[in-house]
């Protein structure tokens, strides 16, 4: 037995070596604007998944001898009114953020590639329907048409996150649709029609590879946009309700305490704007990579 | 151009059309329905019933849909279900706080952001690039701060701690000075997001017009620096910043509603949210309804002013 750890050891190590290589010339670590959005997501993410083994409260457990109590070693982000720990609540928090922002992102993109690559492919009455009702909810501020739905279909995490994918979606298909019109002309579409390829095939293997990688962009921002109207709403008392944590009720349950106990309010404040800052990070590089004319 | 803007206005009219339908069907699918969401477990049998038929649920559908569209042609907004006072008199009484904050925080981010921005570029294009780096990046931190957020911090700084601004408080158009001191922070929390995207659209639409030919002859011709950039520069800027200012009255409205929720400022903001939380579906209609066309129209409007102003744009 001992033998076969040391044989995998040292079978591992050069493979461990290749790999830490191959990293270093990943374009995605190259880049800078990467660089600096994975420098802050990573510790986030790592952080969050690590949550329930570190050495800290729970997030919905009370602790009446700390109550309101600064932050220190043992309560990082300080303590709120009833003891509970928001270092643990703000990496629980986090954990609502990212599912919301890449839920709403993910929801976003399929049915904007769907319905935007329908209408820009077809044209016609089809494409006056669907930019007809995309029109009807672009005429509405976002977060207000979230706090519209919200307030019809219930709180809690998927009303939200149906919410802010209903405020997005038209964006996305109005993104897809005008890239696929801008498609549908070129030269290399003409000369697959030329083969009598299908119209499926025509939308499938030209035209919506070559919409991804705007999308792929405009997803990120998504995601970052999704988990900043969650954490609103949320705050509004709209969202995720107490006591499970979400980064936004946070804030909202240190609002009352803002002049005894600041750390509640402003700190899980930060990290959402770092939440933010990361994934904006991460589109520029995206784009950087994907986009050849835009590398410097 | 006459023919422009009658073709959007039509679509104008489809859009206004759709939201109100919308709008009016979404809160007809909540589950049970509007009159027992309302009662909560407070009201049963008879007494449910009887406040099904006052708001006229017992109604079909359709008819339902034709007297809600007839009363709003009429400007009759209804009365809130739970205080039975007329809508349109509360909306009315909201709005004017509402707007004046709009209004004064478009006047602050053009006043702070259009310097700021024309500055920059005119750096930028001397090659003396830190204000513009300094500017792009403050932009994009301050851009994704929460505005809820932004609020709190600006309240523990300046109110609790500094106590430069009164943090509650009576607000009423009879005392002014009272009011503007009210109405600051929430100003300046609404304008530093405004500000920043503004300075950076500035920025970039400045900077583009000036590797203009006009410009370089205009330099050539012997102006000065300072009348090349406000006489030509800023000038030919002027209609993408206009343009923006418009865009960007959706992300303010959205503001509002945080802004009045944490300064407890008893503009349109707060009558939605107290309306979400007491359940009053009525309420909620006609202010998202208000909402959406308060923004349509402002699009509206600055789309066919840029046309107007601009002739190069062809129709």
């Amino acid at each position: 037995m001992a033998d076969l750890s040391i044989k995998s050891a040292a079978t591992v190590t050069p493979g461990l070596h290749k790999a830490l290589a191959a990293a270093r010339r990943n374009p995605l670590i190259t880049n800078i604007k990467a660089r600096i959005s994975l420098f802050i997501l990573i510790p986030i993410l790592t952080l969050m998944i690590l949550a329930p083994v570190l050495p800290i409260q729970a997030p919905l457990e009370t602790n009446l001898r700390a109550l309101l109590e600064s932050p220190s070693l043992t309560h990082l982000f300080g303590t709120d009114k009833m003891g509970r720990d928001i270092f643990s609540r703000t990496l629980a928090g986090i954990q609502v953020s990212l599912l919301v922002g890449f839920s709403v992102a993910g929801i976003a993109l399929v049915s904007g590639m769907i319905f935007g690559t329908l209408a820009g492919f077809y044209g016609g009455i089809l494409d006056r329907v669907i930019m007809t009702i995309v029109d009807i909810f672009l005429a509405f501020p976002s977060l207000l048409l979230a706090i519209g739905l919200v307030s019809v279909m219930g709180t809690g995490l998927i009303p939200v996150i149906l919410a802010i994918s209903l405020a997005d979606v038209p964006r996305f298909i109005r993104l897809q649709r005008s890239q696929v019109i801008s498609l549908r002309s070129r030269a290399f579409i003409d000369a697959a029609r030329t083969v009598e390829a299908s119209q499926y095939w025509l939308m499938s293997r030209h035209i919506v590879p070559n919409t991804i990688a705007p999308m792929l962009v405009a997803g990120s921002i998504a995601a970052a946009n999704a988990i900043l109207i969650e954490a609103s709403l949320s705050f509004l008392g709209l969202g995720i309700m107490p006591p499970e944590p979400s980064l936004g009720n946070v804030v909202r349950d240190g609002q009352l305490y803002l002049e005894q106990a600041w750390w509640i309010s402003t700190l899980p404040g930060v990290v959402i704007l770092l939440i933010a800052i990361g994934l904006h990070f991460l589109s520029d590089g995206v784009r950087e990579l994907l986009d050849p004319r835009s590398r410097k | 151009m006459a023919d422009y803007a009658v073709k959007k206005f039509f679509q104008l009219i489809v859009t206004i059309f759709g939201v109100v339908t919308l709008v009016f069907f979404t809160l007809r699918f909540i589950p049970g329905d509007a009159a027992s969401a309302m009662a909560g477990d407070t009201l049963s049998g008879a007494a449910l019933e009887n406040l099904r038929e006052k708001m006229g649920l017992n109604e079909p559908l359709l008819s339902q849909y034709l007297s809600y569209l007839k009363s709003l042609v009429m400007f009759d907004l209804g009365e809130t279900l739970t205080t039975r006072l007329p809508v349109g008199g509360l909306l009315l009484k909201a709005l004017p706080i509402t707007l004046s904050m709009a209004i004064a925080t478009i006047i602050l981010t053009v006043t702070i952001s259009i310097p700021l921005g024309t500055l920059a570029a005119f750096m930028a294009h001397k090659g003396r690039r830190w204000l513009d780096n300094g500017l792009t990046g403050m932009a994009m931190i301050v851009d994704l701060m929460p505005s809820f957020w932004t609020a709190l911090v600006f309240l523990l700084i300046f109110s609790l701690t500094l106590g430069w601004f009164p943090a509650s408080g009576q607000l009423t158009w009879e005392d002014p000075w009272a009011l503007v001191q009210r109405l600051a922070l929430p100003v300046m929390v609404l304008s530093i997001t405004q500000i920043a995207t503004m300075a950076r659209i500035t920025r970039t639409s400045v900077l583009e017009v000036l590797s203009e030919d006009y410009v370089r002859t205009a330099r050539s011709l012997g102006w000065s620096e300072l009348q090349v950039l406000f006489r030509h520069a800023l000038k030919n800027a002027a209609l993408p910043i206009a343009t923006v200012i418009g865009l960007s009255f959706g992300n303010l409205l959205n503001g509002t509603v945080i802004v009045e929720f944490i300064f407890t400022i008893p503009g349109v903001g707060n009558l939605l949210i107290n309306g979400i939380n007491s359940r009053d579906y009525q309420m909620v209609q006609t202010l998202i309804v208000f909402y959406a066309l308060l923004f349509v129209t402002i699009n509206f409007v600055t789309d066919l002013i840029y046309r107007t102003l601009d002739p190069r744009v062809q129709f």
